[in-house]
């Protein structure tokens, strides 16, 4: 059995480094947590570096559990990961199914559907908040100051003029604003991801029976209930991992919420935690260690549902 | 057989349509990038000049000379193909270590370097700050190919787990039959017949690195920047300078997109950790 002691030495390495990478800063992070340490305070200087004698005990968990932006950043994060993997999963089964039969130029809607997923996060904040999405300057905003416009010229009109002088005038919508940020991110995010939740079910629906499939249709199976019966269970396990990856990944989304409204009104974990940290690092790291805490509740409960099946 | 002749005349006529304006309402916010990166400022937000404006590359050439791009492409390339080497190093003996003498701990090992991932990383972004300034490699390139190593080592072990169990281990025993040693059954054997997915895990990685924004911009300033960090800068507030900053995004993400374009098929497996055939 000798010789199966180097094969099995190899992954040391990445063990190793990856315990490094997480104890290390998370040690620290525990640590902060427990201590005063403030960035800039004239009065009180020795809390400005951290120190064993600054010690607060649960001090900084009470403050953060305190603070009203906590209980808002944890609904909020739940809130846009949720509406994320909803939209992405039904978009996705419906695109799927939509374009996994053969069609002129199926070749070429796959690559322009995929094109999303390549985008930069930030890039994709920017260009949506900004060019489409801005109540004046973007897209949205051109397009309801035009439908304005042509309700105005229909209201000149001889006879139908006061029909339409019924209908009210379109306000464009603010996406950075306090109720709509979340939206905004929603949107953005959804436009990513979708493309992978699509490609991910039409691998899957390849590998469908089809011999299934026609004898249902023999029995008299409508395409609804063969949808329903056959391609959804079907369809099981790739949901699973297109839940988990996505939830690995939005759990820890910022770029697109300092972007739209640098976190006005629309905070999630992460960014509290970063506000935090421009001063209070204490607190910072307390949220930290919530935010930990939270990822790995989601993190044993999707592993114990997808994990084990990757496994086989 | 009604159901059957109703399925048939949406298949020729309205699935075309249907997926064709799908797709394409999916590319139009890039497509819109990319035209709005040829107006200037001023008439990118001019509603008349939406469709029919005089096309100049003025953003470009604006992006070069004032921007100082090729710096933060050259550290983006650099940092990302280091990276992406650097994880595949670290992996491959790993993954082929779990894949073909699996001890009782792998499966758990596995789930745990998962889970790695969904720490957040704003919880341990200052400490990384305070050690990364302590030992002088704050905005390095070292720095930064050592963080997008750690946070694509998880994904990296676990797709390329996924192939190498699909190799058949007499393949690999073989090898040993004939006296090679550990080094030269990944060396000469594995790595040629798992390639495809070798490349694939490759390509993901390098993705990620590229496009993350996290880490790369609040642990570097000037000399590592990558060009997540020139997006962030250039995010102008309240929708100002569309030209310009479509420019800058277009530059940032169209080696990516096309890349990406290339290599969708080996993308989708690989992203599935082979979980979905």
């Amino acid at each position: 059995m000798s010789d199966r002691k180097l094969p099995r030495l190899l992954q040391t390495p990445a063990v190793l480094l990856l315990l490094i990478w997480m104890l290390i800063p998370l040690g620290m992070t525990l640590y902060f947590s427990f201590i005063r340490y403030v960035l800039n305070n004239l009065r009180r200087p020795e809390w400005t570096s951290p120190s064993l004698s600054n010690w607060r005990g649960f001090g900084n968990y009470e403050f953060v559990l305190k603070s009203k932006d906590f209980v808002l950043a944890i609904q909020n994060s739940l809130f846009i990961v949720c509406s994320i993997l909803f939209l992405t999963v039904i978009l996705g089964i419906l695109i799927a199914v939509l374009i996994n039969k053969a069609f002129p130029g199926q070749g070429i809607v796959r690559v322009l559907l995929i094109s999303p997923f390549f985008v930069m996060p930030a890039v994709n904040a920017v260009l949506w908040i900004n060019m489409i999405l801005d109540p004046v300057l973007g897209l949205q905003g051109i397009a309801v100051a035009g439908v304005n416009d042509m309700l105005d010229s229909l209201r000149q009109m001889p006879v139908l003029g006061s029909f339409f002088s019924l209908w009210p005038e379109f306000e464009p919508i603010s996406f950075r604003a306090t109720q709509t940020s979340a939206i905004a991110v929603i949107m953005m995010v959804t436009w990513q991801w979708t493309p992978f939740a699509v490609l991910i079910f039409m691998t899957s629906l390849q590998s469908e029976d089809q011999q299934q499939k026609e004898a249902a249709v023999l029995d008299g199976a409508g395409t609804w209930s063969q949808f329903r019966f056959l391609t959804l269970p079907h369809l099981g396990r790739p949901i699973a991992i297109v839940v988990m990856i996505q939830a690995i990944f939005h759990l820890s989304l910022y770029a697109e919420i300092e972007i739209v409204s640098r976190g006005n009104g629309n905070k999630n974990l992460p960014y509290l935690i970063g506000e935090f940290a421009n001063n209070n690092i204490g607190a910072a790291s307390a949220t930290g260690i919530f935010a930990v805490i939270l990822a790995n509740i989601v993190a044993i409960f999707l592993l114990r549902m997808v994990g084990k099946t990757l496994m086989e | 057989m009604p159901i059957v002749a109703q399925t048939s005349k949406f298949s020729t006529f309205g699935r075309p349509v249907l997926a064709w304006g799908v797709g394409l309402l999916f590319f139009f916010p890039i497509f819109w990038m990319v035209l709005t990166s040829f107006k200037t400022d001023a008439d990118a937000v001019k509603p008349e000049n939406l469709v029919f404006f005089t096309p100049t590359l003025e953003n470009y050439f604006n992006m070069v000379e004032n921007y100082d791009y090729w710096r933060f492409a050259r550290n983006s390339i650099i940092t990302a193909v280091s990276a992406t080497i650097f994880t595949l190093f670290v992996s491959i003996p790993a993954a082929y270590s779990m894949a073909f003498n699996p001890s009782r701990a792998t499966k758990d090992i596995l789930m745990w370097m998962l889970s790695t991932k969904m720490l957040p990383a704003a919880a341990v972004l200052y400490p990384m700050i305070f050690l990364a300034k302590g030992i002088g490699l704050y905005d390095t390139h070292i720095l930064i190919i050592t963080v997008l190593s750690l946070i694509n080592l998880p994904i990296a072990i676990w797709m390329l787990f996924t192939y190498f169990k699909e190799i058949p281990r007499d393949i690999i025993e073989a090898g040993k039959m004939d006296g090679v040693n550990t080094w030269g059954e990944i060396k000469e054997i594995l790595i040629p017949l798992a390639w495809g997915g070798i490349a694939s895990t490759a390509l993901l990685v390098f993705i990620f690195c590229w496009n993350e924004a996290y880490w790369t911009v609040r642990l570097t300033t000037i000399d590592a920047a990558t060009l997540s960090k020139l997006i962030e800068g250039n995010r102008a507030p309240e929708g100002l300078f569309f030209g310009r900053l479509s420019a800058v995004s277009t530059a940032a993400v169209g080696p990516i997109v096309v890349l990406g374009w290339f290599c969708q098929k080996q993308l989708v497996q690989g992203l599935t950790f082979g979980a979905v055939k």
